[in-house]
């Protein structure tokens, strides 16, 4: 299978401190990688600066065989926009929704190519499918929903246009067992033709289901933890 | 024989270093009645010349000593034109470094730092003017008149948030400024108050001495103004401020520690208006008149612009962009309105390119330097590497780090030269004439590290009967046991040993 | 109240909703606190007091003097003000918007560049032109109609009907449009906005080109009523920001609720024998720091009841 996403030498941090240590590491393209490790051990900050989200950061990140990567010190964000549009789906921690936002304008935002922009209508119903309860709540402002719902809300927004990477952060973070679950199954079920990381603190969750899983501990990756056959 | 000739070896050769007597006791005047040192001296050890060294940690004092000076020094010496200008931007410099600890050391956003000045500048000349008051009581006045209006425009500061509040202040100078236009007594003088009394004689005014009496006075002005930010910024209030500075997560950290952060802010704010009020009497006396010119938006800007010129948040922004300001503004009055225009320019300039103003280029050029430097460095190490950038700076001697960067290179080199062939050479004769590429590994094995260096060890009774051990590398720890093989032949442990090492290091 | 006085106070409060909005946006997509609104609204005024003088002649060539050309006539005045107004907007995103957005202390850093703008801006039109007020053409000629009594001058009621279009259009594109739809996303939560793939300085643009033309319209509308002068910029600049700020900055509904309120506060103040038109100013913003006082985030933190 050939290479989707493939990690050289990635350090990256805020200000003085220095979180992710020299990473090296390749996704195949329709993998599924589950991402674990205990908290402040970096898998937050590997998300982040997949999308130049991290305060800097220096090394290669190789999408497709083009290079995104680079040093950078200064400019969070800056180019982040350009690589969602590239072809990198996130659902950040804590969801970065908008407040004032309804569920559907809130996922319309998530259409931004053109062909999602024209096609938002069946797109937004595809995600009711896979998000039951959103669907009565269409009109609601975002800013009044649940966490889980909210959750829901951000992982949509995320999936209105295809991706060839998804990254999702901490799917189960402030959830309920119950609601992550939920949302966990959902995840499971997405129809993904490109490759996913799933950040996740909680290995229970994970194991069985993703296709391969990373522990990530102090800033590096500590192997393979228990694989699964790819078939 | 000549004697021996040090050349100054560091970064900064001029730089002003005491070689202080190494076995002399240290002896530090101390600010009278306090318990505070007149400069901020520090003791360094010279690695290089090995020995005691002094350096001035804080060389802002002198700086401030320079500048003041000559202040003094050269205004009786100028035309009386330039006098009054002089004059005028002590007063601005005074005002701004008052402005300073309100936006500065409080974080309040107050644009109604000249709405204090001019009412209680108001309240004193009225004082004098109607109620006869002399004018030595007039800096009673107006400090006791800032005093309140402060209190009056601090309580509401704690509930709003900086820019609703830059606006609630904004409005107050625009109340007061119609509130004094509107004042029955004087609307004939268009709402001024004018034949104020002051401390330059009345036939004196405008003329040379009467002039230098007003510098003279404007001076002390500034000085009274340092002070108070010396003794604010500086001492118990500015330091609790400090915690709370930057942001909401800070204000919570602080209070959770239990500093009543709002409350030392509003403490600087009343104390600042008070200040400001001394600067309203001054300013009432030194015109002999006060107008309500000094309520207008065009004369805020001018001195907001001093400010950010100089760089928000510092006294020697406040005075070096009142100094640049005036010199544009009054300085320059035959450009015409032109010189505005370059005022605003400027600013426009100072804020895309500098983070704070003139004065904290120099930081930003630092940060810049330094951070370029990590760029260069991260760039040059490679993995593996024998220091990481980040713990390149923690490392004190840099000669360190040229020795595991060299011994890493030695190490590349000798990996290259491990081959079956030289393997089989030392086994053949562990202790006879060795090829080129065998002697170098095994003198690089013989600098090596006490600590985990294998020895061989004869075993008790005197038998042909060998094992091999590691030393500890500590005074007192007994060697470990490698691993239990014996070997009856010396050669054979030789052997062994140069194993292991080459393993150790082509795991390296 | 007498129908007059309500159209008065719609009047002022049209020209203040323009300008108000125009600084609400900008603050809470962009982040800017925008100075040099006045100085754009005062640059406007003069570039359509400039472009009616030259096209004037022109027009009155080639269409007579009918109906025709008091339309091209109103066509030319409201589009160069619009257009400089825009223009406006680029320089403003040219030096306060992309040298500095990514830098440390981007707002008050970006405040202060436009402050100088203004200033700027200001005095280089005083310097120009004089301080020396320019009357425009009258669009809507001169004239009244009468409503159950009460007359409406024409340039009030073109006032009222030309920025209720605007703002109309205006909040239309914020609601429909994906260009809006992305402003409204990056006002809201820039990170959300980034990862939605919206970029802050392709958006940013059209934001303030957007805002720079409003504060242009305000000045072709005012134009009707009072001259154009090098300070025209000052007041609606201080206008706008007060309720913009009333309104609890960002808010568009707030903003517009507070001007209206503002509105009808100045003309019943103005119409109230012993204040009078002195006291306006004191009352307005008597009354904003009271309301600040009450509720420190504006109209607008009543109208919000979402949570973070």
């Amino acid at each position: 299978m050939p290479e989707l996403l493939e990690i050289e030498k990635l350090s990256a941090g805020y200000g003085p401190l220095r979180v992710l240590h020299e990473i090296d590491m390749t996704v195949r393209a329709g993998e599924r990688l589950g991402l674990v490790g205990l908290n402040g051990h970096g898998k937050t900050t590997l998300i982040r600066a997949l999308t130049h989200m991290s305060g800097w950061q220096q090394g290669s990140i190789k999408l497709d065989g083009k290079e995104i990567g680079g040093a950078r010190s200064l400019g969070a964000g800056r180019r982040t926009p350009g690589l969602v549009r590239m072809g990198i789906g996130v659902a950040p921690q804590g969801d970065a929704i908008f407040p004032g936002l309804s569920v559907r304008k809130h996922l319309e935002c998530g259409a931004f190519s053109k062909l999602a922009w024209r096609e938002r209508k069946g797109r937004i119903d595809r995600i009711f499918d896979i998000f039951p309860p959103l669907r009565p709540l269409e009109h609601a402002l975002v800013g009044k929903l649940s966490g889980g719902e909210r959750r829901m809300v951000s992982i949509g927004r995320m999936l209105m246009t295809e991706a060839r990477l998804y990254l999702i952060d901490e799917p189960s973070l402030g959830l309920a067992p119950k609601i992550s679950h939920r949302v966990m199954e959902a995840l499971w079920d997405l129809p993904v033709e490109g490759a996913m990381i799933i950040a996740e603190q909680n290995v229970a969750l994970l194991t069985g289901r993703a296709d391969r899983m990373i522990g990530m501990h102090a800033g590096r990756l500590r192997g393979d933890v228990g694989h699964v056959a790819l078939n | 024989m000549s004697e021996k000739r040090f050349h100054k070896v560091g970064r900064r050769p001029y730089e002003l270093r005491l070689t202080p007597d190494g076995s002399a006791e240290r002896a530090r005047g101390r600010l009278p009645g306090t318990k505070r040192h007149w400069l901020q001296w520090r003791d360094v050890h010279n690695p290089k010349t090995l020995r005691r060294e002094r350096v001035l940690v804080d060389k802002k004092p002198l700086w401030w000593v320079i500048g003041l000076s000559f202040l003094v020094i050269i205004t009786p010496f100028l035309p009386n034109s330039l006098i009054s200008v002089v004059s005028i931007f002590c007063v601005y410099a005074s005002i701004n470094v008052l402005w300073t600890l309100i936006i500065g050391t409080a974080g309040i956003f107050s644009l109604a730092t000249l709405a204090v000045v001019g009412a209680s500048g108001y309240i004193a000349a009225a004082a004098n003017v109607y109620l006869g008051v002399p004018w030595p009581f007039m800096l009673l006045i107006g400090p006791l008149a800032g005093l309140v209006f402060g209190a009056v425009l601090a309580a509401p500061s704690t509930r709003l948030d900086g820019l609703y509040y830059a606006l609630l202040t904004m409005g107050v100078a625009e109340i007061c400024r119609v509130f004094v236009m509107q004042l029955r007594p004087l609307t004939a003088s268009g709402g001024a108050i004018t034949n104020v009394d002051s401390f330059i004689p009345e036939d004196w005014f405008l003329q040379r001495p009467g002039l230098l009496l007003g510098f003279a006075g404007a001076f002390l002005l500034l000085l009274g103004a340092l002070l108070v930010w010396r003794l604010v910024n500086s001492e118990r209030l500015g330091m609790l401020l400090r915690v709370a500075k930057t942001s909401r997560e800070d204000e919570a950290f602080a209070e959770a520690i239990g500093i009543d952060f709002r409350r030392a802010r509003l403490l600087v704010f009343v104390i600042s208006s008070a200040a400001l009020g001394v600067v309203g009497a001054f300013y009432a006396m030194y015109f002999r008149s006060i107008s309500p010119q000094i309520f207008s938006l065009d004369q805020l800007l001018l001195l907001f612009a001093m400010m950010v010129i100089g760089g928000l948040g510092r006294a020697e922004g406040a005075v070096i962009g009142a100094a640049v300001v005036t010199i544009i503004d009054k300085g320059l009055i035959t450009l015409g309105p032109p010189r505005i225009i370059l005022v605003a320019l400027i600013m426009i300039g100072v804020t895309i390119f500098a983070r704070e103003g003139l004065t904290g280029a120099r930081d930003q050029f630092r940060d810049f330097r330094k951070r370029k430097a990590g760029e260069r460095r991260a760039g040059r190490t490679d993995k593996g590497g024998e220091a990481m950038p980040e713990e390149a700076t923690d490392v004190h001697d840099k000669q360190e780090l040229y020795y595991r960067r060299f011994n890493k290179r030695l190490r590349d080199r000798l990996k290259e030269l491990i081959t079956p062939e030289l393997i089989e050479e030392h086994k053949r004769d562990p202790l006879g004439h060795h090829s080129d590429a065998l002697s170098r590994v095994l003198n690089y094995f013989r600098r090596g590290e006490m600590a985990d260096k294998y020895v061989i060890h004869r075993m008790i009774p005197a038998e042909e009967k060998f094992r091999i051990m590691a030393v500890s590398g500590q005074r007192g720890m007994p060697p470990r046991v490698v691993d239990d093989r014996e070997y009856t032949d010396i050669k054979d442990a030789y052997h062994a040993v140069f194993l292991l090492r080459v393993n150790d290091l082509l795991e390296s | 109240m007498d129908l007059g006085l309500i159209i008065y106070a719609l009047n002022l409060s049209a020209i203040y909703a323009l300008m108000a909005i125009g600084i609400s946006i900008l603050w809470s997509s962009v982040g800017i606190i925008n100075m040099a609104h006045g100085a754009t609204f005062a640059v406007s005024g003069y570039a359509a007091w400039l472009v009616t003088g030259v096209m004037k002649p022109v027009i009155a060539d080639i269409l007579g003097n009918g109906g025709l050309a008091t339309f091209a006539m109103a066509g030319t005045l409201v589009g160069s003000a619009l257009v400089a107004g825009a223009l406006c907007g680029v320089v403003i995103y040219l030096l306060a918007f992309l040298p500095i957005h990514d830098k440390p202390n981007f707002q008050v850093r970006a405040l202060i560049v436009t402050l100088g703008l203004n200033i700027a801006a200001v005095q280089g039109l005083l310097w120009t032109f004089g301080p020396r007020n320019q009357g425009l053409p009258k669009i809507f000629g001169f004239g009244r109609w009468e409503v159950w009594g009460t007359k409406i001058r024409y340039d009030q009621a073109g006032t009222i009907i030309g920025a209720a279009i605007i703002m109309t259009l205006t909040l239309a594109w914020l609601r429909y449009s994906r260009r809006g739809l992305e402003v409204r996303a990056m006002m809201q939560n820039a990170e959300g906005a980034a990862y939605s793939g919206i970029s802050r300085q392709v958006t940013a643009l059209p934001v303030l080109m957007l805002t720079g033309a409003l504060a242009g319209m305000a000045a072709a509308l005012l134009s009707q009523t009072i001259f154009v002068s090098p300070t025209a910029g000052v007041i609606p600049l201080v206008k706008g920001l007060t309720i913009a700020l009333l309104g609890g900055l960002g808010s568009v509904p707030g903003a517009m609720i507070g001007a209206l309120l503002v509105g009808f506060l100045e003309a019943i103040v103005g119409a109230i024998p012993f204040l009078g038109q002195r006291y306006v100013m004191f009352a307005t913003f008597l009354f904003i720091i009271a309301v600040l006082i009450i509720r420190p985030r504006g109209i607008g933190g009543l109208l919000d009841d979402t949570r973070e």
